[in-house]
């Protein structure tokens, strides 16, 4: 056994670095691939094109909207990671999956070397939030699993809601 | 001279957590790491605080104490990094350790009575009782069942 001293992190793999965005969601920084983010929308520009929807297997979700003939939900980050209650300022609407996430604020752009694998002591949620650590400016960050915002189950839910929803307005 | 051990002897780790020392087995001790930073992020895991960077690695850190104690430890000296085992994979993992480690040489003696699964045995040091840790059962442990070890069994 022997006792080191301290030492910065250094990836040991040759990686092909990645863009990301940082946005803040409670205080707490995450980053999503910038290739994962179709469009970063204020909520004010999206108030007028969004409906509300209720489910109740689904609370993070309170909004929902339409583009390119498609239903997209809006996912409420800090209820989705069980942070406390923040007013979100943007929307970031990904890209190829029918989910707009509520954020804070962006941080900044970063190009990230090496997104570290998630521990395997960590047997919860995250392992479906998450796709991984990244290690920037001697903080670890929390790499998003685009997936993980709303599962099969969950997208099944709100569209039988939704579908509930438009038929009584038809009727 | 060389010291006679009995050939059921084996080497230990002893760690501080608060007031009290246990023991850990020596082949899954890794080093003791200064305290670094402590970074957290949200995640449903019990037990885990969150995680160092130790040597280019990201090692979770096991908040023992509030299993073994009852109660989070607030002040830490070091963090002793240790292997933990996930079905054939290991990962090191870091718990967060109040005193100095030492290195000891005991004979372990089966639990007896009515034990939680993550004590392996007990070992005698100076005529001290030292339970000995099954990291991977302790690990293991479910909020449920924080607060609810706190009696000294010695």
């Amino acid at each position: 056994m022997k006792i080191a001293a301290h030492d910065s992190v250094k990836s040991r793999r040759p990686h092909h670095s990645e863009q990301m965005i940082l946005f803040d969601v409670a205080k707490r920084m995450f980053a999503i691939s910038a290739e994962a983010v179709q469009e970063i929308r204020s909520t004010d520009s999206l108030a007028g094109a969004a409906n509300e929807i209720e489910e109740p297997e689904v609370i993070k979700v309170r909004h929902t909207f339409e583009r390119s003939h498609q239903n997209y939900y809006v996912v409420n980050a800090g209820v989705h990671f069980g942070l406390p209650v923040t007013r979100p300022t943007l929307v970031l609407i990904l890209r190829r999956l029918r989910v707009a996430v509520l954020v804070d604020r962006i941080e900044r752009m970063a190009e990230i070397s090496a997104v570290h694998t998630l521990p395997l002591a960590f047997a919860g949620d995250e392992r479906r939030w998450y796709r991984g650590l990244a290690y920037l400016d001697d903080h670890v960050i929390p790499v998003i699993q685009p997936s993980g915002f709303l599962t099969a189950e969950e997208f099944s839910y709100l569209d039988r809601a939704w579908s509930e929803m438009e038929g009584a307005v038809r009727a | 001279m060389i010291a006679e051990t009995p050939n059921s002897a084996a080497s230990f780790v002893l760690l501080q957590l608060g007031n009290r020392r246990f023991a850990l087995p020596a082949g899954l001790v890794s080093e003791l790491a200064p305290p670094v930073r402590l970074h957290t992020f949200p995640h449903k895991t019990p037990l885990v605080s969150g995680v160092i960077v130790r040597r280019g690695r990201i090692i979770p850190v096991y908040d023992a104490a509030s299993i073994l104690l009852g109660r989070s430890s607030s002040m830490h000296r070091f963090y002793l990094i240790a292997r933990r085992d996930f079905d054939g994979r290991s990962e090191l993992s870091a718990i967060p350790v109040s005193g100095e480690c030492e290195l000891a040489t005991a004979e372990i003696q089966p639990p007896t009575g009515e034990h939680p699964p993550f004590f392996s045995g007990r070992i005698h040091i100076d005529g001290e009782p030292i339970d000995v840790l099954n990291f991977d059962a302790l690990a293991a442990c479910t909020a449920a069942d924080r607060g609810s070890r706190t009696e000294d069994r010695s």
